[in-house]
């Protein structure tokens, strides 16, 4: 009998791998939903090998780009001028690293007035990969667990707000876009104080829902965070109203909203380590005191 | 032993670079999967068990550096992985057309498996995600079926210079 087994195991050993692995599959998939801790361990062992490569690959390109940007287009030049353009591309590739500084002290000094302006407990971190897939809108930034970073906090720019950290390593963190399909924040329309939640629609775009029908929405609108969620202080600006649509049935009304930070071009960004005060944005601030005025 | 763990490395490596050269492009929307075109390659160079373990851990992987909450990838990877090997025998995907309708196909069926994932098992509601089919899916698949005869070549290349025999795999599986 025992002899009978394992031919049959021997047999159908395949079919009973491929099985085993899928399932196996589907059970780390209940577990990620149930947020186990041990697929969290696993996983924040296996970023924390991984994410060091990604911060090197994400130098290296970033220096072969700009390297190629100066040469590149130089090398087909005529013979007699090679050592006069030889020059030229020297100066250039400096005056490319001058600028390349210029522009990066320009954003450092943007990022630090934006701290000392709003509250020193956020620190700094450096994008250093984008989401390998193309549906999901997420990326991997240079801080983590040990610089106090934790899951749920949220990662803004001066330009507004980012997302929230979705997954921790030691030293490196998962941020989920705010255009993420996963991603909701609570959030008010600045004229009207109107209340929605800001969705996530993917390709730099969002949309907000449970937005009532009677509210008077425009399309250049400003939308800044509710403070309501607990994770976003209040006042940051998210985005900027693009597409309005009354037509369709029920008590909600559709808006379409542009995010003010673009998130393919993010170098640089902060996690806000505690919640904010509230911040008054400026037209908030002007308006505010012409009802004083009144 | 070797051999998987150097494709491991290889995988790794292609995952590094989705997730940091492919994502400057300007258009997203024509970034290929350059891990799909190797996990299909795998199906023609690895036998079904250490191939499916590779699967495994490269789907692992990305959804370790993706916003995916579930985990679809590490479900999808390994299938898509066990039907490229279930059809290999049954296409012939030497010529350039053919190879890009292989990565073609498979990148729409892991698409549409992911957004199905998606729709159903989200703990929130998506709203109707369906007409990215179109708008993205078609686009991202069609470009990722362009880059494949030109990777497989490269695997050629250097999966006959790393193993010497690249027609292991099959060997071992017949």
């Amino acid at each position: 009998m025992r002899i009978r087994g394992f031919f049959l195991f021997q047999r159908y050993s395949l079919p009973i791998f491929i099985i085993l692995l899928l399932l196996f599959a589907l059970v780390l998939m209940s577990l990620r939903a149930k947020q186990r801790k041990g697929v969290e361990f696993f996983d924040a062992l296996l970023m924390e090998i991984s994410s060091p490569l990604q911060k090197t690959a994400t130098l290296v390109i970033k220096t072969v780009q700009g390297t190629f940007q100066q040469y590149v287009f130089l090398i087909n030049l005529e013979k007699e001028n090679r050592v006069l353009k030889q020059k030229v591309a020297e100066l250039q590739e400096e005056n490319h690293r001058m600028k390349e500084m210029q522009l990066s002290n320009e954003r450092l000094r943007q990022l630090l007035q934006f701290r000392e302006n709003h509250s020193p407990s956020m620190i700094g971190a450096e994008v250093i990969g984008q989401d390998p897939s193309s549906w999901f809108k997420s990326m991997t930034i240079d801080k983590g667990e040990r610089d106090g970073v934790k899951k749920g906090m949220a990662v803004i720019s001066p330009a507004g707000v980012i997302g929230q950290v979705l997954k921790t390593a030691p030293h490196y963190a998962i941020v989920l876009l705010i255009t993420d399909y996963n991603s909701a924040i609570d959030s008010i329309i600045q004229r009207t104080r109107s209340k929605a939640i800001v969705e996530g629609k993917g390709e730099n775009r969002c949309q907000l829902r449970y937005l009532l029908r009677t509210e008077e929405v425009a399309v250049g609108d400003i939308v800044v965070t509710s403070g309501l969620g607990g994770n976003f202080p209040k006042g940051l600006r998210v985005g900027e109203i693009q597409k309005v649509d009354k037509k369709g049935h029920g008590i909600f009304q559709y808006a379409e909203l542009m995010p003010s930070v673009d998130m393919a071009e993010l170098e640089e960004v902060f996690v806000i380590m505690e919640p904010l005060p509230p911040t008054q944005p400026q037209g908030e601030k002007g308006k505010k005191g012409k009802k004083t005025k009144k | 032993m070797k051999r998987l763990v150097l494709t491991l490395l290889i995988g790794t490596l292609f995952l590094i670079l989705q997730t940091t050269w492919l994502s400057s492009f300007p258009i997203r929307r024509i970034r290929p999967d350059i891990l799909l075109i190797l996990i299909l390659y795998l199906a023609f160079l690895f036998p079904p068990i250490f191939g499916g373990i590779l699967a495994f851990f490269m789907g692992y992987l990305m959804d370790l550096f993706s916003g995916n909450v579930l985990g679809c990838y590490t479900l999808s990877r390994p299938l898509v992985f066990f039907a490229a090997q279930f059809f290999k025998e049954r296409f012939y995907v030497e010529g350039s057309s053919s190879q890009f309708l292989f990565a073609f196909v498979f990148a729409l069926l892991e698409g549409i498996l992911i957004l199905i994932l998606m729709n159903t098992l989200q703990p929130i509601s998506l709203g109707n995600l369906y007409p990215l089919l179109f708008t993205f899916l078609l686009p991202q698949s069609f470009f990722t079926g362009l880059a494949t005869p030109f990777l497989f070549f490269l695997f050629q290349k250097g999966s006959s210079l790393l193993f010497l025999q690249p027609e292991k795999g099959m060997k071992e599986r017949a």
